[in-house]
């Protein structure tokens, strides 16, 4: 096991690599000139050498690129080009109110959808069954801005059960004021997907022999959903779930934006709209770490939940 | 209104202390983008600047009341004394001003001072800073272009004696200009020359976007960028007491009545969020979770009863004026155009073929259709290239060329841009004739083309589109590539010399988007750098309008209507065209 990790660790490397290439050619084929934003209304051909220099972006192309490099060694990525605020201050301020509202839909969205998913799949061909699935089917082509709208709309305005929008310093006064209707709404956009993904995965393994020699044997249904199927129909899950972690920390876009989260979504929206490659850079290079260590780690819960899983 | 009749919104000024603001009142407002950070030398965008305006005190400000806006002086015991040529500028602060609290001041009152006005000007020279306001003093003042010469790439130094910027004793600071122009002091006005304090940009020279300490009414209490700012009445600004004459605008009655006597500022605590999204800005204004709010686009309908003749008329939708919501609207001094590149082969140059395709596009477009359907009625078309409210504006002069698809088609067939077989026009000598318009992404954009292809399909011209960022677009206009394009000017001060230096030769490749050279303008131009407002500048202003409309290096679009609304116990609001905010002068009686 020790040695797989090594190998995967040490693979991580051209990986990351390939990802800081790639993101330095785009930024630079099609991320748009910062010094154009910088330099407000005096875009003087001065003014605007002046800031391309400031910003480093008048060295070659390899000297930048390796400037690059040293940052992610050093995970220092300097100061944000359109606010000069540290990248690490701006981001350690964005990841906390993205991991509560991102971490909370995940945790919600899975337990019900897995919940809903095992009882539909238990109850196949049932109206239960088909209703659900209709339902889902329907959910899932509706655009999550319509939820977002509607649900802040008639929710928060109309039923006044909810703040408009809003975020405070307190976790608790978060938990309790500011972040129900935007998990609400950001589980109902997840869970017509997930059950119906779920569904079918439980559905799967509800067809396998070894559920038909455990019933043959006398055991409650409730013991074969939970002890035998649940844990073989959780490969796929988790395999979904692992890799959906990694962009927690991206936050919900949408979801920031229309209840005034200060999360990484708004962020990163906002690097992109300002050519902010200090803030892209840092962004994108915590993302991919984090999908590599997630996709290892996913490879040795396989392992620990399916002791038939070989590791190579 | 006589600006006369307003003459005494005089702030009488008591030179103590005297925290009047009661920190239990909240003001909770909004911007609808994120700003960039609070030193006055490094940020222009308007978010920014609404925030500086609050906590940094430039030489004089404007009156509240006074309608056209009117110079008054805020941290100077007088407006300044200026030459008889016109260059030298002489200001005289008032004694007993002191800085807000920092650690950068080691527990002293530090009062301002002349010298920090030196300081902070000549920061905005400085080509370590890249003052994005630097445009607005270059070459401006006597010994300046040498004294930023000598820094080369490096810093400027401050220390070094510079003519143009003197400090002559303590509260004694003179300005001296390389050119005659008896138009700087709105320039002075402004948020971005406000003044910092040279200890507190040192202590926090790596971060002096988040540490903003001036004299203001206000100091920053918390900042998560793009997300919330939060300010607090600063417990040292001096007594400033509301004491003025209403005017003849019914609106000066109330605010006087809410005001008078009071020590300024009342509020004690503004936060600020930033909310982009149209529907929470305006559910939030609705549900009282905000005090004062614009109109979004979407609600423009619900919220107000516009006439249908008239749109400009309006009135507040009934269920909104029940609540005693309270509806305030003002012509922005602004103008949005869209350029041609007149150094491009087929849309530029002076030749009268050339003018006529551009004149005929101009004459196509249905800029009344698109306010009305756009806009929402909510704007004018634009006829000056200086707009209402800002110096030299010509009310009479109508710019903009009949709408008229007709005879524009006609006037392209006389210049030899015929018709062909698959439909559409050729350039004179044969060529295809294709242009392309630059835009942007959003919906608002797409809205506009449609309009834009109308046009073109009229006149029979292929039009493509080139979508892009905003800095995408500047780039390659910078380049040459672009051949037609749409921006909007705000005024950064109100004297028409900011709006008409956009067609100055010398600024083309800068604020001269088209790329237009024309002598006579430039000779004009120049020539009225040298007056005061008056009619012999307006005049020359006139004359150089004739030459844009003449050449049409421009079409000109249109002059937004802002539509603001506040609470019943928001007391005290003025919408002014200049001031970006009203927060100080504000009261809430809930």
């Amino acid at each position: 096991m020790l040695a797989y990790i090594v190998r995967r660790v040490w693979q991580m490397v051209p990986t990351l690599f390939g990802v800081m290439l790639l993101l330095f050619v785009l930024f630079n084929w099609v991320g748009g000139d910062p010094s154009y934003i910088l330099a407000g209304k005096n875009l003087s051909a001065e003014a605007l050498a002046g800031i391309r220099q400031q910003l480093g972006l008048d060295l070659p192309l390899p000297q930048q690129f390796l400037i690059f490099v040293r940052q992610v060694l050093t995970l220092d990525f300097g100061t944000s080009w359109s606010t000069q605020q540290p990248v690490s201050a701006l981001l350690h301020s964005r990841i906390g109110p993205s991991l509560l509202l991102t971490g909370s839909m995940l945790l919600l969205g899975t337990v019900l959808a897995i919940a809903i998913a095992a009882l539909v799949a238990y109850r196949r061909g049932s109206l239960t069954d088909r209703l659900v699935t209709l339902i889902a089917t329907c959910a899932m082509s509706v655009s999550a801005l319509v939820y977002i709208i509607a649900g802040q709309y008639w929710l928060a305005f109309k039923g006044g059960w909810f703040p408009i929008m809003g975020w405070s310093d307190s976790t608790l006064d978060n938990l309790l004021h500011y972040l129900p209707l935007p998990l609400l709404l950001g589980v109902i956009v997840g869970l017509a997907p997930d059950i119906r993904f779920y569904r079918s995965c439980f559905v799967e393994e509800l067809g396998h022999d070894y559920v038909r020699t455990a019933r043959a044997k006398g055991l409650s249904e409730p013991v074969i959903m939970l002890k035998h199927v649940l844990r073989n129909a959780m490969i796929p899950v988790v395999t979904s779930l692992m890799m959906s972690l990694p962009y927690l920390m991206m936050g919900a876009m949408l979801l920031e934006t229309f209840f005034g989260i200060p999360g990484m979504g708004k962020e990163v929206v906002m690097a992109v709209e300002r050519s902010d490659f200090p803030v892209i850079k840092a962004i994108t290079i915590y993302i991919a770490l984090a999908t590599m260590l997630f996709n290892l780690l996913t490879d040795i819960v396989y392992k620990l939940i399916d002791p038939r899983v070989q590791l190579h | 209104m006589n600006p006369h009749a307003l003459l005494a919104t005089v702030a009488a000024l008591v030179l103590l202390p005297a925290q009047a603001a009661d920190m239990n009142k909240v003001l909770r407002v909004a911007l609808n983008a994120p700003e960039t950070g609070f030193d006055p030398a490094k940020v222009s965008d308007l978010y920014s600047s609404t925030v500086t305006e609050n906590i940094f005190d430039p030489l004089v400000t404007y009156d509240y009341l006074a309608r056209p806006a009117k110079l008054i002086p805020n941290t100077v015991s007088a407006l300044p004394s200026i030459s008889a040529d016109g260059k030298v500028y002489t200001f005289r602060l008032k004694p007993g001003i002191f800085f807000a609290a920092d650690p950068a001041f080691k527990g002293k009152k530090r009062e301002l001072t002349a010298a920090d006005y030196a300081y902070s000007i000549k920061r905005h020279l400085d080509p370590g800073i890249h003052s994005p306001w630097s445009f607005l003093v270059d070459g401006r003042f006597v010994g300046g272009n040498e004294l930023v010469k000598a820094a080369g790439k490096g810093a400027l130094n401050y220390d070094a004696p510079l003519e143009g910027i003197k400090v002559l004793d303590k509260y004694t600071l003179q300005l001296t200009l390389t050119e005659t122009n008896f138009n700087f002091l709105p320039i002075l006005a402004m948020p971005a020359f406000g003044a910092v304090a040279r200890e507190v940009i040192k202590a926090h020279r790596d971060n002096t976007n988040a540490h903003p300490v001036g004299t203001g009414p206000y100091l920053l209490k918390e900042w998560k960028p793009g997300s919330r700012i939060v300010l607090e009445a600063n417990p040292g600004f001096r007594k400033l007491v509301f004491n003025a004459t209403p005017g003849s605008d019914p609106l000066d009655k109330a605010v006087v009545q809410a005001l008078q006597g009071k020590t300024l500022p009342q509020v004690g605590r503004i936060e600020i969020s930033v909310i982009e999204e149209e529907q929470p800005l305006w559910l939030s204004f609705l549900n009282r979770q905000l005090d004062i709010s614009g109109i979004p686009q979407v609600a423009l309908q619900s919220a107000l009863v516009i006439d249908p003749k008239n749109p400009l008329k309006v009135r507040l939708a009934e269920s909104y004026a029940r609540q005693g919501i309270q509806l305030q609207r003002q012509l922005l001094p602004e103008i949005t155009f869209h350029f041609f590149n007149m150094q491009d082969p087929v849309v530029g140059g002076d030749s009268k073929d050339k003018i006529a395709l551009r004149r005929a596009i101009a004459m196509s477009f249905p800029v009344s259709e698109a306010i009305a359907s756009i806009r929402r009625g909510q704007a004018v078309p634009m006829n000056y290239i200086v707009p209402p409210g800002v110096a030299g504006h010509n009310p009479a002069f109508r710019g903009a060329p009949k709408y008229d698809p007709a005879a524009a088609n006609a006037l392209l067939d006389r210049f030899g841009y015929r018709v062909g077989a698959d439909g559409y026009r050729t350039r004179p000598d044969g060529k295809p004739l294709a242009i392309e318009l630059a835009c942007g992404t959003s919906s608002t954009d797409k809205q506009w083309n449609e309009y834009w292809q109308k046009t073109f399909d009229t006149l029979k011209i292929r039009l493509g589109f080139r979508q892009g960022k905003w800095n995408e677009l500047s780039k390659a206009n910078h380049q040459g590539k672009l051949q037609m394009w749409g921006m909007a000017w705000g005024a950064d001060y109100p004297d028409g010399e900011n709006f008409m230096q956009l067609l100055y030769g010398r600024n083309a490749g800068d604020s001269n988007a088209a790329d237009f050279k024309n002598a006579d303008y430039d000779r004009l131009f120049e020539a009225s750098l040298k007056l005061p407002h008056g009619p012999q500048r307006n005049q020359l202003y006139d004359a150089m309008n004739k030459i844009a409309v003449a050449q049409q290096p421009w079409i000109f679009g249109d002059i937004r209507m802002r539509s603001t609304l506040a609470h019943s116990y928001v007391k005290g609001l003025k919408l002014h065209p200049l001031l970006n905010t009203s927060w100080r002068y504000l009261d809430l009686q809930k």
